[in-house]
């Protein structure tokens, strides 16, 4: 039994937690700026936004730069490109508007009061973003989002991935590289089964409680804010090879001036730069494509917190398997996504530790004629047992400190055009933050946490 | 180790650089077709994909034409709305004269191979037409060897399934910039246009 005044702590660290995770819940969009500047309709991109085809993938690895406007040019004495402007900036918007309503109301968040939250939550809008997507240069090309959220209240910034392309020829095969800065990992890859982009898709909010624990490279590591710079290539259509580092850089961070540095005010602040690394096989016949693929970072991290940054890390090994399967007909369209993450973590500024941390989700969806479609997932992160890790406190915490989380999404879909959808997703929880029953020590079941959530999705 | 993985990034990066010179008879469309139109229709014009035509081997009037019509959007079926009309747009003349001379080039894809009774089947229709439902033999404009000529188009190793696509988008008027096909197909079955498009794409 947990003492008031640690219960109310455990309460706020959970809060927290919870909210900072939820900002970074995995977003996932698609952009009519990208239809705007190529010609092309959403399809030639997407099976059904936000998931990608083979040409969206190509798309993307080719930097954004496929470009049927008039442009703006300049050319250097030389007569080489100095300037290729689209003639009008691809710019969209995106409107999300949402309800949620879980199985049992949420307390109230007044510890002091013993009523509940009203439940059915209206969101309008969810989230309402402004992207620049396409090409700011000969070689280069952008996707950049800024999003008011309602979780703050506020703009801020979101998903963005600036990159430079080009091909060369190996061998009689093409080669297209490039270089991505951006910040999140794995929001630069172009398969729909890494963490910042996997179907079936979460975009529920803080109006609905989500499970505490995540590796870093599934969110962990993007929610403390950070940038990245990794090189890639794509030979023969076929093999992907990516190696990039990346540095803690988060927005919005007070500290001792402003924007910075860094200092013990900020948290889990990465100790120098922390590589990451992709390695993709996609096979293509007719129709269908395979692909299976290895990811993975390292993190060392100071806490923060309140302690300087130095000393001791917190030490992150994560390695994923992945894998997706598409098929694309005319009428029909189906896919499956499947990811592992494994996560050692050795937790040496906090009491040396060794924990494990396991990631599970598979998914399918089925869409016909890019109109009616459903989708049916499963999920799973199981791990080590740790209770100054994984807190009590009330709905977002653990009573017993295991970090396990199990259950289903499914979703039905409606998309009567293409940048516009419905979803109506049911989310359901076999086990929250460590049990099915009495979870949080407050008396709060999983199923407690299954949610209806109806979503309009719309871009233009 | 920093210090190394950055010495890697960087000498990978200048050998990458270092190859990435193109070379051909004509580098600049050679370029475009590779950076661009070898998303949907495969490196050198040769697809995997059924929903995209290949286009290696591909008779280089027809090649042309088609970019016109695409670009001023006299050719409207569904895909060459979604993609090719916004592809097209920005092509000039000569451009898309040299883009048909490079798929012209370009090794064509080898025969088909399918189910022998649809393609004897097939066969029938293509070399001798339909005399009771008014369709023409295909040989007369496409060739015994289904290879084309100048504007008529080459389907020897095309893809059926978008041969297929095709023959009802012209029955269906969707394709409405063949009128000739259009009369040939209009009492076509789609079982005959599978067969028919099976034994062309095996040549």
């Amino acid at each position: 039994m947990q003492a008031p005044g640690n219960r109310t702590m455990g309460i706020l660290a959970s809060a927290v937690a919870f909210v900072s995770l939820a900002c970074f819940a995995p977003q996932s969009f698609a952009v009519p700026s990208f239809a705007r500047q190529t010609g092309l309709a959403c399809e030639g991109c997407h099976t059904v936004f936000p998931e990608l085809t083979p040409f969206g993938r190509a798309f993307k690895l080719n930097g954004y730069l496929i470009d049927n406007l008039p442009q703006v040019k300049g050319l250097t004495t030389d007569n080489k490109e100095a300037l290729l402007l689209n003639w009008l900036p691809p710019i969209s918007i995106m409107f999300q508007t949402s309800y949620t309503s879980t199985s049992k109301a949420l307390p109230d968040s007044d510890p002091a009061l013993s009523g509940n939250s009203q439940n059915g939550q209206v969101l309008f809008p969810q989230q309402a973003s402004l992207f620049y997507a396409g090409r700011i240069a000969p070689n280069i090309g952008a996707f950049i989002q800024m999003t008011y959220g309602s979780d703050s209240g506020a703009f801020g910034w979101d998903n963005t991935d600036i990159r430079f392309a080009d091909h060369a020829n190996v061998s009689g095969k093409d080669l297209t590289w490039g270089v991505s800065l951006n910040n999140n990992p794995t929001v630069q890859d172009v398969w729909n089964s890494t963490p910042a982009w996997q179907s079936p898709f979460d975009q529920r909010t803080s109006a609905a409680p989500t499970p505490a624990a995540a590796t870093q490279i599934d969110g962990a590591l993007a929610d403390s804010g950070v940038a990245g710079l990794s090189l890639y290539g794509y030979f023969a259509n076929a093999f992907y090879a990516e190696f990039g580092v990346y540095r803690s850089a988060p927005q919005g961070f007070g500290g001792q001036a402003g924007a910075g540095p860094l200092d013990s005010t900020a948290s889990n602040v990465v100790r120098g730069t922390a590589p990451y690394w992709r390695l993709a096989y996609e096979w293509q016949q007719d129709r269908s494509s395979w692909s299976v693929g290895t990811f993975g970072m390292n993190v060392d991290s100071f806490p923060g917190e309140g302690a300087t940054l130095s000393g001791a890390t917190n030490k992150y090994r994560d390695l994923a398997l992945d894998t997706q399967y598409q098929f694309i007909g005319d009428e029909s369209i189906y896919s499956v996504q499947a990811v592992y993450i494994q996560e050692k973590q050795t937790l040496d500024a906090i009491a040396g530790q060794s924990n494990t941390l396991k990631t599970m989700r598979i998914g399918g969806s089925y869409y016909y004629q890019r109109k009616y479609g459903g989708a049916l997932g499963y999920f799973a992160t199981t791990g080590t047992t740790d209770t100054s890790l994984y807190e009590p406190g009330a709905v977002f915490g653990s009573a017993n400190g295991s970090p396990d989380s199990k259950g289903w999404i499914g979703e039905l879909n409606y998309v009567p055009w293409q940048n516009v959808k419905f979803s109506l997703q049911y989310t359901a929880y076999n086990r929250f933050n460590g049990s099915s029953s009495d979870y949080d020590g407050f008396g709060r079941n999983a199923s407690d946490n299954n949610t209806i959530y109806l979503l309009g999705w719309f871009n233009f | 180790m920093k210090r190394y993985f950055l010495e890697l990034l960087v000498a990978t990066a200048s050998l990458l650089v270092s190859v990435s010179a193109f070379s051909g008879e004509d580098a600049e469309i050679a370029k475009l077709a590779t950076r661009v139109c070898a998303n949907c229709h495969g490196p050198h014009g040769d697809s995997v994909s059924s929903a995209f035509p290949r286009l290696a081997g591909q008779q280089a009037a027809y090649t042309e034409a088609q970019l016109k019509t695409f670009k001023d959007k006299t050719r409207g079926d569904p895909y060459a709305q979604a993609y090719m009309w916004g592809m097209a747009s920005q092509l000039d003349e000569d451009t898309i004269k040299r883009l048909g001379a490079y798929y012209a080039a370009q090794r064509p894809h080898p025969a088909w191979k399918g189910d022998a009774a649809r393609i004897a089947q097939g066969r029938s229709i293509y070399e001798n037409g339909m005399p009771e439902a008014e369709v023409p033999a295909c040989t007369l404009c496409h060739g015994e060897n289904a290879h084309g000529k100048d504007s008529i188009p080459r389907l020897a190793g095309q893809h059926p399934e978008y041969l297929v696509k095709q023959l009802v988008a012209f029955k269906s008027m969707q394709r409405a910039n063949n009128p000739v096909m259009h009369s040939v197909t209009d009492k076509m079955s789609l079982e005959q246009m599978q067969a028919v498009a099976e034994f062309a794409a095996s040549k």
